[in-house]
């Protein structure tokens, strides 16, 4: 099978730890429910991440070169 | 409505209500479907009652004392003589008589799987998803259960004939079962062995006395009794019996449902209980909400809903009399019935299944959800949208003379559309001077309103009088005059720039007039298009409106970042007139040029020609329009350099890539630099300029410039007949079955792909030989090379071939079976069986031609008609779905509910009109920065010290500045 989280169009998914994800929540004054939201059965997400969790995505971007992404991990 | 301060609202709660509320809010119990007596007078506890509220003007509401308008009416209620179903709910109610138990009512659900549910429904609620995938689960689950959990009772299927009746439907053992067990022991088929009744008692451990019993049919077998026998014999033996459910059935089944049950199907048992959704109790609406209208003859005649509410009221009387009285059940079931059609009628008469509840002229009646659905409903109709007062449409024409930001208004609606003046001491005068104009004369008044509120219309009498009252602290309600601003748009509103604000200039004549400019961003032209106006009302929406909507504030789109108003065709063929190879102008010529702009004063002379006359160069005089410091270099529009130095055109043409409507780049970069005031000066100018330009020059096309030379036609004619013979030979080598084809196509199409590439080449051809005729001169060349209007494209149709027709990219072949026309042999390959057009259309299209051009322009037509219906109705959900998506100011961009959709809006936080760049120019920071600072700082010394590198000498101590830089050695401290 290919592992498509190895592609390069798939930007990189990490699983946020939970001081840093504190500081994103309060950056932004919101509960991590009003984050969007990933499946966990996307194939882009590490294998540890589990339900609840929030993920970092980095993607390359045209105007930015990078932008950040926060996602919350629901069934 | 003057004072009223806004309400705040705290909370809504949606829920169904208990029906002893109906009774607590009613002002009056409603027995009697009359509604008038003899007199006219409303009768009691009917359905008139002044107790519901006012509607006549001047009549005292006998509940709250309020007068019609003020008073917003009170409800009333029926007690009704049986439940009946509520239309709305008949979903619910089906699932909850699925999902409960016929017995004790409660969920049919273990305690674990309540807690999972329940838990699924906290998680619903928090992510923001819909709560009914986790409801209908629930419910799901709870059917498969054949035995309630608690009490053990067989549950059965709930059948639902729309609208309103459930049915229970239990299997039961058929009348006939003994015929049946007989045909199955004899056996249907001849193969099949027969048995014997001892041996069905052996299999099924059953009596033989029994099973005689049963077979002679004085025994009905028990339910164990009928599976054995049923699996012994493989026949069924049971047949659906339905158990109607009367709603009265219905409510005490709900009744027994406990609170916590409730919960888990996602209802909140402290606001609705499922037992109101039967209704005991209806309330009747106000008589506001359904008022009577009386008639030219003095006849009342009633609202629909009026009408319905009789209707109920009648058969409820009906019901109560009969069921007193002890009337059989079938007439009780039958007013039972009766009375819910009635009463779901009153409520939506829309149901699929039900015949609609008509007027007696024969329309339908129009019932309450039929007052807040679709289109023209509440909602959609009355609330999101209505009609608005201060409005204006009628047709729109051009006027070049007007600035991009103005807008002509005819005089008659400017005198009919009013602004309020506040009367100060300072403008009494003025205020006097509008009242004494009267409502006819121009700048007039219709309206003022003295300090006590009180309104007095101005007229041709009163006028004069008035006017002298008129004192500081009265209120004019002018007309509109030049300089108001008021809104303008061009339906269908797709982009933002489809609503601006205009100022006004009050004009002769019945049409709006615009500048032709600004055609591109409303998509307008002058056919017949109509356009509307809105004078603005109050101060902050006429200061809103002038700040961000004002034209000029609109030159550059937030689509692509560049603007999107500029020169538009002539003024494109006359700037390139003007420009193209430089032409020269004395000095009358020149000033007459200019003379619709603001330069009154000519520049020095390029230059003195032959005669020692001074001249202008066409350069010189579109400089004038430039800004001084404005430096520009870039490949334009004839694919040659344009530069601009200094404020000074040096070389180029000017045309559509430099002054153009879709990103021409002298008006862009203008816009950008010099700012948006200086963009509409500009824009306006150059439009002037080229009207002016073109008029010197004189503009026309005719036949004659389409027209070649006799011997261009005949080099056409051989190119064209050349490919004839290609074409032929491409066909004869098909024939012959030599013909290769090309990788992944089959023979044919192969061939139907090099005739096509034949003659389109052949048609490039012609239009090349057509080319070399036209000289620079010809108008369609100039238009088509400045990209004012047309291409080489057209140019070649008109003069050299129209070439191969197409209908859904391919050559024509539908029409006759196995031919377009029976004018050719059946499967005829050639160029002119297909649709091949070898005229002009200047020499004229021959009968077939024609045809094949029709063919193809219709596909053309009907092509546009459905994308642009399709795309309308994207576009509609596309804004829907994003209308409510607003960016924070911390940058995110988050919904009503404030999740976040973007974190950083557009990733890069930055709007795409207040950016420049292109695919060719990354954005010059460096430059960028340097102009700013320069324009902040007076002196290079501030600027120095802002930037850093040089700190200000300081006194703390002798070595302090040893961190300076080597450079800036010399500034010791000296203090």
């Amino acid at each position: 099978m290919v592992d498509v989280s190895q592609h390069e169009l798939v930007p990189e998914h990490t699983v946020l730890e939970e001081e840093t994800l504190e500081e994103v929540l309060t950056e932004y004054d919101i509960d991590r429910t009003d984050l969007p939201k990933i499946k966990r059965n996307d194939p882009a997400l590490p294998d540890d991440a589990a339900v609840g969790n929030v993920i970092k995505i980095v993607r390359d971007s045209r105007t930015t070169d990078q932008a950040v992404v926060y996602r919350l991990v629901v069934e | 409505m003057r004072n009223s301060t806004p309400k705040d609202i705290g909370s809504i709660n949606f829920g169904l209500m208990e029906p002893e509320e109906y009774r607590e809010m009613s002002a009056t119990k409603i027995i009697t479907a009359d509604t008038y007596d003899d007199d006219g007078f409303p009768i009691d506890m009917g359905l008139m009652d002044p107790r519901l509220g006012v509607i006549d003007p001047g009549l005292e509401c006998k509940t709250c004392g309020k007068h019609s308008g003020s008073c917003n009416g009170h409800f009333g209620h029926i007690e009704l003589a049986a439940p009946v179903i509520h239309v709305g709910f008949t979903k619910l109610i089906r699932r909850l008589l699925r999902g409960t138990c016929r017995e004790c009512s409660r969920l049919l659900l273990t305690e674990d799987e309540k807690e999972e549910f329940h838990g699924q429904i906290d998680e619903a609620q928090k992510l923001g998803r819909d709560l009914n995938d986790v409801t209908k689960a629930a419910i799901r689950q709870a059917r498969k259960k054949d035995r309630c959990p608690h009490c053990g009772e067989v549950q059965y299927d709930i059948d639902h004939e729309k609208p309103t009746t459930y049915y229970e439907v239990q299997q039961v053992l058929t009348s006939e079962y003994s015929q049946r067990i007989a045909g199955a022991m004899q056996g249907q088929d001849e193969d099949a062995e027969r048995m014997s009744p001892d041996e069905l008692a052996a299999e099924t451990e059953i009596d033989l006395s029994r099973i005689n019993e049963i077979l002679s049919g004085s025994f009905r077998p028990r339910e164990s009794q009928r599976k054995a026998i049923e699996k012994a014999l493989d026949i069924d033996l049971t047949e659906e019996d339905t158990n109607k459910l009367m709603p009265s059935d219905i409510r005490d089944w709900f009744e027994a449902i406990p609170d916590e049950d409730i919960e888990v199907l996602g209802i909140d048992p402290d606001r609705s209980r499922p037992e109101w959704m039967i209704l005991t109790v209806l309330p009747v609406p106000p008589v506001t909400a359904r008022p009577s209208i009386t008639l030219d003859n003095g006849q009342r005649s009633e609202d629909d809903l009026t009408h319905k509410l009789v209707d109920i009221i009648r058969i409820n009387q009906r019901f109560m009399e009969n069921r007193e009285a002890g009337a059989p059940q079938l007439i009780i079931e039958d007013l039972w019935e009766l009375l819910q059609y009635h009463v779901t009628t009153f409520m939506d008469n829309e149901i699929s299944g039900t015949p609609p509840a008509r007027h007696r002229s024969g329309r339908p009646l129009k019932t309450l959800s039929q007052r807040l659905k679709g289109k023209e409903g509440r909602f959609r109709g009355s609330l999101s949208g209505k009609r608005v007062n201060f409005s204006a449409r009628t047709v729109i024409s051009p006027d070049p003379t007007l600035s991009l930001n103005e807008v002509g208004v005819p005089d008659r609606v400017a005198k009919e559309m009013t602004q309020t003046m506040n009367v100060t001491e300072r403008n009494v005068e003025k205020a006097r001077r509008f009242v004494s104009n009267g409502p006819e004369g121009h700048p007039g008044a219709n309206y003022v309103r003295r300090p006590d509120g009180r309104r007095l219309k101005v007229t041709e009498k009163n006028c004069e009088q008035l006017a002298e009252k008129v004192k500081p602290g009265w209120e004019v309600n002018r007309h509109l005059i030049d300089g108001d601003i008021v809104i303008f748009n061009r339906q269908p509103s797709l982009h933002r720039m489809s609503i601006m604000a205009h100022e006004v200039v009050v004009m002769p004549y019945k049409t709006f007039r615009l500048n032709t400019v600004v055609c591109p961003p409303y998509n307008a032209d002058f056919d017949g298009d109509e356009m509307n106006m809105h004078a603005l009302q109050n101060e902050e929406a006429r200061a809103e409106a002038r700040v961000l909507m004002r034209v000029q504030e609109q030159i550059l789109s937030p689509r692509f970042g560049e603007n999107i108003i500029g020169a538009i065709q002539d003024h494109i063929s006359g700037t390139f007139l003007l420009t193209h190879n430089n032409p020269r102008f004395n000095e009358t010529q020149a000033l007459d040029l200019l003379r619709a702009t603001r330069i009154d004063e000519l520049p020095e002379p390029s230059g003195v020609d032959d005669q020692g006359e001074p001249f202008w160069t066409g350069y010189d005089v579109f400089s004038e329009l430039l800004p001084d410091d404005l430096n520009l270099e870039f490949t334009g529009t004839v694919g040659e350099k344009v530069a601009i130095e200094d404020g000074q055109l040096i070389e180029g043409t000017i045309a559509e890539d430099e002054v153009g409507e879709f990103g021409g780049e002298i008006v862009d970069t203008i816009t950008k630099i010099h700012g948006k005031t200086r963009a509409r000066v500009f824009i306006n100018e150059v439009a002037s300029l080229a009207m002016r330009s073109i008029m010197h020059f004189g503009f026309s096309i005719g036949i004659d410039d389409e027209t070649i030379p006799e011997e261009a036609q005949a080099r056409i004619d051989e190119t064209i007949d050349d490919a004839y013979d290609r074409v032929e030979e491409l066909i004869e080598a098909y024939e012959r079955g030599e013909l290769e084809s090309l990788p992944g196509r089959t023979v044919d199409e192969t061939l139907e792909m090099k005739i096509m590439q034949t003659l389109s080449r052949a048609r490039d051809n012609a239009g090349n030989i057509a080319d070399e005729h036209f000289t620079e001169e010809n108008p369609a060349v100039v238009m088509a090379e400045s990209g004012a209007r047309g291409s080489m494209l057209n140019l070649t149709q008109m003069a050299g071939c129209v070439g191969q027709q197409a209908v859904r990219g391919e050559r024509i072949n539908r029409g006759y079976e196995n031919r377009t026309l029976s004018h050719y042999k059946e499967n005829d390959l050639s160029a002119e069986a297909h649709g091949f057009v070898e005229n002009s259309y200047t020499s004229g299209l021959t009968p077939r031609e024609f045809f094949f051009h029709a063919m193809g322009g219709r596909e053309g037509l009907v092509d546009t008609a459905v994308r642009t219906s399709k795309s309308g109705y994207l576009q509609r959900r596309l804004i829907n779905a994003l209308s409510e998506l607003e960016t924070q100011y911390d940058g995110t961009v988050r919904d009503t509910s404030d999740t976040i959709v973007q974190f950083e809006f557009g990733e890069d936080g930055t709007s795409p009109v207040k950016v420049s760049s292109g695919e060719d120019n990354e954005i010059d920071v460096e430059h960028i920065a340097d102009r700013v600072l320069d324009s902040e700082f007076d002196s290079e010394q501030d600027k120095q010290e802002f930037l850093g590198r040089r700190p200000r000498p300081t006194n703390l101590s002798e070595h302090a500045d040893d961190r300076l830089s080597i450079e800036s050695t010399e500034v010791s401290s000296d203090d």
